[in-house]
């Protein structure tokens, strides 16, 4: 039951914090001056008459506290308007978030897969070569510009080596199909993206699960554990192992935080049809709508991810109460 | 062990500061060391940077005056060339000396990540000792505000701003003034958390109790021990958050969001990434050198951790 209440609670105090977002939002773009202004600026073939009339469309000659009103009703709905370039941004946004989903979830799971191993292995035989060339490489991971891996990889694997094409999701003549599938088509096409996402992912999952699973391994209870003669892989699996993965939650947490998102360069580097590369495309020309609709609709996962983060420790860490 | 005691040694009459107990943890770590010298080879290239570029900035290399082509022809362009003794790491298909332009670009990276830091941090710690000393509403309130600064999207955020600054002023000169500035007014919300926690930690100590006790104010206690004992998890932060700010910056360059008129890696990298097929070249110094540097002050931030927090010693 506490469970059910803490959940009403959290979700009354996002309320706040949610107004307070879409305000913030709304204002950064406002205080910049009139959109229409803005976005039009420099335009020479374009009338005062006609930005009036584009204002007048757009509800944008209202009282400012009134346009806001409208726009957070409108929001409740999942209405979020009309972008300046045309077409509902709820569609825009919808057709961006599959492609989305598909690299980013790919991109987070094969991560995951690949790095709690690596990370457990290199804290088990710490400082040995394998540990010390894989943390090293993990380093380099974290450090290295994503565009410039991305680039890397198509100039590469994509251009001198022609495995692979260097951008898009599918072919754009059915005759070009892999084997004449559409399906394997759109697979060869997302192998570099979910290649490069992966690895950029897969680095700092990596080192935290080390130091994490490290920390773990230095507490009394494992020391007890040992001592009770409980073997290698019983302590390691079973004792430390859930104890170093509330890190990793909060990661994936965090993760799924700035999911939707996209990943604006990767997504723009291999020209991946999702939300990161619209957003830096509608951004570029100042298309407002589609700017805050897609801010407050990441926001709102944000919110979201915490709570279930929030709940997720609670399972994990019986230590950690709900109230 | 007869030789070591016969021999007459100097008594040391002063203890030995923590702060040279960690220096000393510090240079054992080779990853450690490997990142100051990192940072420190390349910090000298952006002190000097006029002194050991060949050409000079911007430099069209056999078009733009006082910058002729070291080759038999004074007045050849110079466009696309792979590395050679006169251009060491190439030219760009503008004619530039990759090389030189690395040599400048590496100012902008120290402004970006030091600038941007230095705010994010200042902030985070104002911030971070105030809610954990006062706690109560005082606490609750700056952590409410955190939370909202630590949901949005910044990274998006600084596209906004910096687009709609140079659509209104195409020819700003602070364009990566504001990307320091939003970086900064953006990153605090974290390194906050971290600083509020450990003053949660510090003021239950028994000399933070007895300094209260002799009355001493509430603004001395936080300067005076809170700080400097939250000091050593700054400095860890700051490393950290340089290198972050160094890879934002890159990528917002990359995404063709950058200061047109500052001469930056990501820059470099994004102009380059264009006519990636005809000059690799100009791509790969770019990209390896903000690799390097960003590892630098990743392995330093390490190593300053471990050195510098008493509960990692083993």
């Amino acid at each position: 039951m506490s469970l059910i209440k803490y959940l009403i609670r959290r979700s009354l105090y996002l309320i706040p914090v949610f107004l307070g977002i879409t305000l913030l939002v709304f204002s950064i773009e406002r205080l910049a001056g009139d959109p229409v202004q803005i976005a039009t600026f420099g335009n020479t073939h374009i009338t005062e008459d006609q930005r009036q009339r584009i204002r007048q469309y757009y509800g944008l000659d209202k009282p400012v506290y009134l346009q806001y009103l409208h726009w957070l009703s409108e929001l409740l709905v999942l209405n979020l308007g009309d972008s300046f370039g045309g077409g509902s941004v709820s569609n825009l946004v919808g057709q961006g978030i599959l492609a989305t989903l598909e690299l980013q979830l790919l991109g987070l799971f094969l991560s995951l897969v690949i790095a709690i191993p690596i990370g457990i292995y290199s804290a088990k035989r710490r400082y040995s070569v394998l540990d010390v060339t894989l943390s090293s490489s993990a380093l380099v991971g974290t450090s290295i510009p994503i565009s410039f891996m991305g680039i890397a990889f198509i100039l590469i694997f994509g251009y001198y080596l022609n495995l692979f094409p260097s951008g898009g999701a599918q072919s754009t003549i059915q005759s070009q199909y892999l084997y004449g599938n559409v399906i394997l088509d759109q697979l060869w096409h997302l192998t570099l993206p979910t290649l490069v996402y992966t690895f950029a992912i897969l680095a700092p999952v990596v080192l935290l699960v080390r130091s994490s699973m490290l920390e773990v391994l230095r507490q009394d209870y494992i020391l007890a554990a040992r001592a009770s003669g409980l073997g290698d892989r019983a302590i390691l699996y079973k004792h430390a192992l859930r104890n170093a993965l509330i890190p990793i939650v909060t990661y994936v947490g965090l993760y799924f935080g700035g999911l939707l998102a996209g990943a604006p360069v990767t997504e723009t580097v291999f020209n991946w049809p999702g939300v990161g590369a619209l957003f830096v495309v509608k951004t570029n020309v100042l298309d407002f709508p589609v700017i805050q609709g897609v801010v407050v609709l990441i926001t709102l996962m944000t919110l979201v991810a915490n709570l279930v983060t929030d709940l997720t420790y609670a399972y994990i860490d019986p230590r950690i109460r709900i109230d | 062990m007869a030789s070591l005691s016969s021999r007459p040694r100097k008594r040391r009459v002063s203890g030995v500061s923590q702060w040279e107990l960690a220096w000393r943890r510090l240079k054992m770590n080779k990853a450690a060391l490997a990142g100051l010298v990192i940072v420190g080879v390349i910090g000298v290239m952006a002190l000097l940077d006029q002194l050991i570029a060949l050409y000079p900035p911007n430099c069209n290399v056999g078009t733009t005056p006082n910058c002729p082509n070291p080759g038999p022809k004074p007045d050849v362009w110079a466009i696309g060339i792979p590395p050679s003794w006169s251009f060491p790491f190439g030219t760009n298909l503008a004619g530039q000396d990759v090389y030189s332009q690395i040599v400048y670009g590496a100012r902008a990276a120290f402004l970006v990540g030091i600038g941007a830091t230095a705010i994010a941090l200042a902030i985070a710690t104002l911030i971070g000792l105030v809610a954990g000393y006062f706690g109560g509403w005082v606490d609750n309130v700056l952590m409410r505000l955190t939370e909202v600064v630590l949901v949005l999207p910044f990274f998006l955020i600084l596209l906004v701003f910096l687009r709609i600054l140079f659509t209104l002023s195409p020819g700003a000169s602070g364009g990566l003034l504001v990307i320091i500035l939003v970086i900064g007014a953006f990153s605090w919300p974290g390194p906050a958390r971290i600083i509020r926690g450990e003053v949660l930690r510090v003021r239950e100590f028994e000399y933070v109790a007895a300094s209260r006790q002799i009355g001493a104010s509430g603004f001395r206690i936080l300067f005076r021990h809170l700080f400097p004992n939250t000091l050593h998890i700054i400095i860890v932060l700051s490393t950290l958050q340089i290198a972050g700010s160094i890879l934002t910056e890159a990528a917002v360059s990359f995404l063709g969001f950058g200061d047109p008129n500052s001469i930056t890696w990501g820059r470099q990298l994004a102009d380059a990434s264009e006519a990636v097929k005809q000059a690799w070249w100009a791509g790969l110094a770019p990209g390896i050198f903000i690799t390097l540097l960003v590892m630098g002050f990743n392995l330093l931030g390490n190593g300053l951790r471990d050195a510098l927090d008493p509960r990692l010693r083993e």
